[in-house]
């Protein structure tokens, strides 16, 4: 039976790892489609929570990959690892949640395994045949990923034909997990790999220092731009994310000024979140700013210009100056 | 040393947003390009960003020889660009990228740099500017037997390779590769350099070495597609913003904050 394969690393942690859920998601709904069986890959180890969280998102397998070379995060080790599995189980589809390194680690294994390979996909679908509306040279069944292009301004759709395997990167915002009408009851199987020829060519010589909360896990996101006006007022976004419990983020143009550090920034070069609260200051919404926050539950914009793309995304919008709004509303929080 | 850096001609990204953001961006009869002329067609800003990382070792009082080469039939204004900046080399693969995949354009540029003697660096943008996939890098890292390294805020060299600055999701990754490499530079580099007049001048009167496909000797199968752009839209935003307004600005911010209570948001 043809199978699509949900793949993760989540060794160390509880459960399985934010955007695994919503390419698990995804996952199941093209199953369908294409008669295929889902599966979740765990590379270097099961998370305790995963079997139990995957259950509920429909896997009806859970493969494992264990060796002592996979407990440190290794492109090279991992590219091995996992194109040993799909040159053994041959799966029609493997998605990825795109993380960092999947963002290296994919291209480099469908080169390996010679598959097509998308990544940013927002969505994913089986056709059959393809839309008479536009000319296309592919007329059988396919796979078709729709993905974020022009830093968001438009969305491409991609025809998968022709490979034996296909590779996705699915972006972690690209739709809300959703349980499976029932729970299935997936057996837990080990795929054996060796290792043994692999060596890491790329040295680490100092790690990064995980400084603070991170923004992808944030509830509270307070985030500012080129509406600050100066590299001293980021403080007053500061105040406000500190006032909310929540945490500080910049648009790119004022990380490049050096007025926020590289790790604040929101978007598609920098973090993609999910808060439940995204309060965006002096940003005028750029389609690549709103990849990293469209997938807020609450945005509200403040910005001078009535006209700023951002009061298009915002659940609650202020027309008028940051540099006013954002110490009254810390004000307010406070009070 | 030799560095490679591969170029991609672009829709200017800016130029596609001001028209997306007045809802006039144009989807040709073909359903999947923008065809709007009065978009300015320009090297990735990333690319550029890569010649710059290369420039930068030069200015450092490394020895290179930089060659920049892309694919496409209408790119020379882009090579002359390039060679202004200071590219020793400018290369054209004569092949219309529109006929290929990703896997395509790397296989090509891989076969490229495959047959160049003695190239210790290949530098590429994180990702392309038009549709954000960043996967060439990677594979022609991959084809080439190189390691990859992604995302790098800054290059120098080692002895025997280069030391790389990657910015993680963690913060700054300080890691190490021996040549030959490949490493994808990020905005976080720093703006690119302005060529001079001169330089501008001069390079007028370069012409771009141009490569046959069929000189690239890669069978048909190995380049022939697996993914084909099918359609390309724009999607639409439907506004609901619930504007707040009526008095000072601590009363507005007041107002906002009794709302976002009302609805247990805070």
């Amino acid at each position: 039976m043809p199978s699509v394969v949900v793949c993760t690393w989540s060794a160390g942690r509880d459960t399985l790892t934010g955007g695994d859920e919503e390419a698990l998601t995804i996952g199941r709904q093209v199953c369908a489609g294409l008669d295929a069986d889902l599966r979740l890959l765990a590379v270097g180890g099961l998370a305790d929570g995963a079997a139990g969280r995957a259950a509920e998102l429909g896997a009806q397998a859970i493969d494992t990959i264990d060796d002592a070379k996979l407990g440190e995060m290794s492109a090279d080790v991992y590219v091995e690892a996992l194109s040993q599995y799909c040159a053994a189980k041959k799966p029609e589809l493997v998605l990825f949640n795109q993380t960092f390194d999947a963002r290296l680690i994919a291209p480099r294994l469908a080169q390996r395994v010679h598959s097509g390979i998308v990544m940013n996909g927002v969505g994913l679908e089986a056709r059959a045949g393809l839309d008479p509306d536009t000319e296309h040279e592919i007329q059988e069944d396919h796979i078709a990923v729709t993905t974020s292009a022009f830093g968001g301004d438009t969305r491409t759709v991609y025809a998968l034909h022709g490979a034996e395997t296909y590779i996705v990167c699915l972006n972690d915002n690209a739709c809300l997990p959703e349980p499976a009408p029932s729970a299935t009851s997936p057996q837990t199987e080990s795929f054996t790999v060796d290792l043994s020829g692999v060596e890491e060519r790329v040295r680490v010589i100092e790690k990064p220092k995980a400084e603070g909360p991170k923004l992808e896990d944030a509830a509270i996101i307070v985030a500012g731009g080129r509406g600050l006006e100066e590299s001293g007022n980021f403080k007053l976004v500061q105040d406000l994310a500190d006032a909310l419990g929540g945490v500080a983020g910049a648009s790119r143009p004022i990380v490049d000024d050096g007025w926020a550090d590289a790790a604040q920034q929101v978007g598609l070069t920098g973090k993609i979140t999910k808060p439940a609260l995204y309060v965006a200051a002096g940003i005028s919404g750029a389609s690549q700013h709103m990849v990293g926050c469209s997938a807020a539950k609450t945005l509200v914009a403040i910005n001078t210009d009535s006209d700023a793309a951002i009061f298009k995304h915002a659940r609650f919008g202020i027309v008028g100056n940051c540099l006013e709004i954002l110490p009254e509303l810390t004000r307010a929080v406070k009070g | 040393m030799r560095i490679v850096v591969c170029a991609k001609q672009v829709l200017d990204p800016d130029a596609v947003n001001n028209y997306a953001l007045v809802g006039k961006l144009e989807i040709g009869e073909d359903g999947r390009s923008l065809t709007q002329a009065s978009i300015p067609r320009l090297m990735n800003a990333y690319d550029e960003q890569a010649i710059e990382a290369a420039l930068k070792l030069r200015d450092a009082g490394v020895d290179l020889t930089l060659t920049v080469v892309t694919l496409g039939t209408e790119v020379d204004d882009m090579l002359k660009h390039a060679a202004a900046l200071g590219a020793d080399e400018i290369v054209r693969i004569d092949v219309d990228p529109a006929t290929l995949d990703h896997h395509g354009v790397a296989t090509a540029l891989a076969a490229h740099i495959g047959r160049c003697d003695g190239v210790d660096l290949v530098l590429c943008g994180r990702q392309a500017s038009d549709d954000d996939q960043g996967v060439v890098p990677a594979i022609v890292g991959e084809i080439l037997g190189m390691p990859v390294v992604t995302i790098a805020r800054s290059v120098d060299l080692i002895d025997g390779g280069v030391r790389v600055a990657r910015v993680t999701p963690d913060g700054d990754e300080t890691v190490e590769a021996s040549f030959p490499a490949v490493v994808t530079i990020s905005n976080e580099i720093g703006e690119p350099r302005y060529p001079t007049m001169k330089a501008k001048m001069s390079a007028r009167k370069k012409t771009p070495t141009v490569v046959e496909e069929s000189e690239l000797g890669i069978p048909s199968d190995e380049i022939s597609r697996k993914v084909v752009l099918t359609t390309q839209y724009v999607p639409e935003v439907e506004g609901d913003c619930e504007f707040i307004d009526g008095g000072s600005p601590a009363e507005i911010a007041g107002k906002l904050v009794a709302r976002l209570r009302d609805e247990n948001v805070i």
